[in-house]
């Protein structure tokens, strides 16, 4: 399975989106499993991805081409979304007073093709929107992610305004510039992911425990 | 020695020279004079007032005549966003097409935007001060300014997608950075920093910086040196040790590092290069000033004697805690390289 399953997970981690929709395409066609073996190949490219970034070869062109050719592959192998998601929800915005949406764009890419349901906030948002997500859609993790140092204070309410919606277990997660700087007790939060990868990897442990 | 003699002799590597300090006191500046931080950012004349408030305070070895990162892009057509008390946002970019870019035209320095504040803080800097201390002031590196003009996300798929037309807003980049640099100089900067976050390996990869953004750095960098800047300042932040190496090349004097870089190991990658860095920026908001100086000190053994400018190697925050700007500039005082 794995040796069939190669040159997606290569066209993938080149970025090509256009060769990889179309590997994809095949892939599918090869039976009922086909939409299975896709995800097995998101995951697979997205965890060789994650192996590449724990060195110094991180940065986020490359990424955010192999997350375009994701998306694309994912959006074309289920239309409607469903069958998408083989993980739990998250809710990932960047703060309010920051507009630097990069970095949590490309974490959603990340997520999202590691098979987590990502409800987008946006950007410059309140972290009131951010609990009202949590809360509608019983997400595990608000991730906050801040370029810019004015957004401190705005991490470390989360937790407080989690807790008296009676969401004590949803998690926190910082990231970006500014954020990565801090500690997570300085924060407030559960954990600060020094990268895309990094909070895909503390998110996932997170996934494999009952809740 | 004064600060601005201290600068240059880090820069000629001279020995027993006094450890320069250049904390990046940017819109910091305004709260410690007490300004609204949009009137710091709008009006020259505030800007340099409060920068000589700042070097009151700190005795740092330099001032900048420096607003933000959208000054160019808001000079060519962007809209921004001002908020009170923190730097703007770029609302609407003026490129929606890296093609877009052959209707623009580079703004001229004294007229567009904010750009004559600049060069006011400039001129009002340097006749204040002189040379006593450095004056410095800024352009966005092609790369940055690229991002600046199309939104960061678009850049960077132009970039890959429609390289030809993305290699035109480089080039466009690189005018606009010399026609603003230059009237910097004109109007009394002793140089221009040119800060290129973007060209980061943290954004893009060496490779790219190696094809599409050195030889336009060295362009932008001999122009501003043949142009009367005292030094070329390269300030790229991030994981940058694979990227210098090519620094020489592209005639950097000063290569600026942040918390990420081992300043150890960018010594050694290039050993007469001046460095400027690394203190944590967010450490100035949440550290005890002992715990500055002793980074400081760490910070000096390890880049060993010559050639380096004790710094935070980004930007020091809004709301940094005075007394830690003041154990940085305490350490350098009492070192010599």
């Amino acid at each position: 399975m794995a040796g069939a399953l190669d040159r997606l997970v290569t066209l993938l981690l080149e970025g090509d989106s256009q060769a990889a929709l179309a590997e994809g395409r095949r892939v599918r066609a090869t039976g009922q499993d086909g939409p299975r073996l896709v995800v097995v190949a998101l995951e697979t490219a997205m965890d060789r991805m994650g192996a590449k970034c724990t060195t110094e070869h991180f940065n986020l062109l490359e990424i955010m081409l192999t997350g375009r050719a994701a998306m694309a592959v994912v959006r074309d192998t289920f239309p409607d979304g469903v069958g998408a998601a083989t993980r739990g929800t998250v809710v990932i915005g960047t703060l309010q007073g920051d507009v630097h949406d990069l970095g949590k764009n490309i974490t959603k890419m990340v997520l999202a093709a590691k098979g987590f349901r990502v409800i987008d906030c946006g950007k410059d948002c309140p972290v009131t929107d951010m609990v009202d997500a949590a809360e509608r859609h019983g997400a595990l993790a608000v991730l906050a992610s801040g370029l810019i140092s004015p957004v401190v204070p705005l991490v470390r309410q989360l937790r407080q305004l989690l807790r008296v919606r009676g969401l004590d277990a949803v998690k926190v997660v910082a990231g970006g510039a500014a954020l990565k700087q801090c500690e997570a007790a300085t924060l407030n939060v559960d954990y600060v992911a020094q990268d895309a990868f990094d909070g895909a990897r503390f998110l996932e442990a997170l996934d494999a425990v009952p809740q | 020695m004064n600060g601005l003699e201290r600068i240059v002799a880090a820069v000629r590597f001279e020995r027993r020279a006094e450890v320069p300090a250049v904390p990046q006191i940017f819109g910091h500046a305004a709260r410690i004079a007490g300004q609204p931080l949009r009137d710091y950012l709008t009006d020259g004349a505030v800007l340099a007032r409060c920068q000589l408030a700042a070097l009151a305070r700190y005795r740092a070895d330099a001032v900048f005549a420096l607003c933000d990162v959208s000054v160019e892009t808001e000079a060519l057509g962007s809209r921004l966003r001002y908020l009170a008390d923190a730097y703007p946002l770029v609302e609407h970019h003026v490129l929606a097409d890296p093609a877009d870019v052959a209707g623009l035209r580079v703004p001229t320095p004294t007229s567009a935007g904010r750009m004559p504040q600049v060069l006011a803080a400039a001129r009002m800097l340097r006749n204040e001060l002189g040379d006593t201390v450095l004056v410095a002031g800024c352009v966005l590196g092609p790369m940055t300014l690229a991002c600046q003009l199309l939104g960061a996300e678009r850049a960077l798929y132009s970039a890959v997608d429609e390289p030809d037309a993305f290699e035109r807003v480089l080039d466009f980049a690189v005018e606009v950075a010399l026609a603003f640099g230059q009237a910097q100089l004109e109007a009394g900067a002793h140089l221009c920093i040119v800060f290129d976050p973007s060209a980061s390996p943290a954004v893009v990869p060496p490779a790219f910086f190696h094809e599409l953004l050195a030889h336009r750095a060295r362009r932008l960098l001999a122009g501003l040196k043949g142009h009367g800047g005292i030094a070329n300042w390269l300030h790229i932040a991030g994981p940058v040790l694979p990227l210098l190496p090519l620094y020489r090349e592209c005639l950097v004097d000063i290569a600026n590092i942040d918390y990420c870089a081992a300043a150890a190991q960018a010594r050694a990658a290039v050993p007469g290069l001046c460095l400027d860095g690394n203190v944590r920026s967010l450490a100035f908001v949440e550290a005890e000033p002992a715990q500055i100086a002793a980074a400081c000190e760490e910070l000096l053994d390890a880049v060993g004697p010559g050639g380096f400018i004790l710094s935070s190697g980004c930007e020091i925050p809004l709301e940094a805690r005075p007394e830690c700007i003041d154990a940085l500039v305490a350490v350098a005082r009492r070192r010599e390289i």
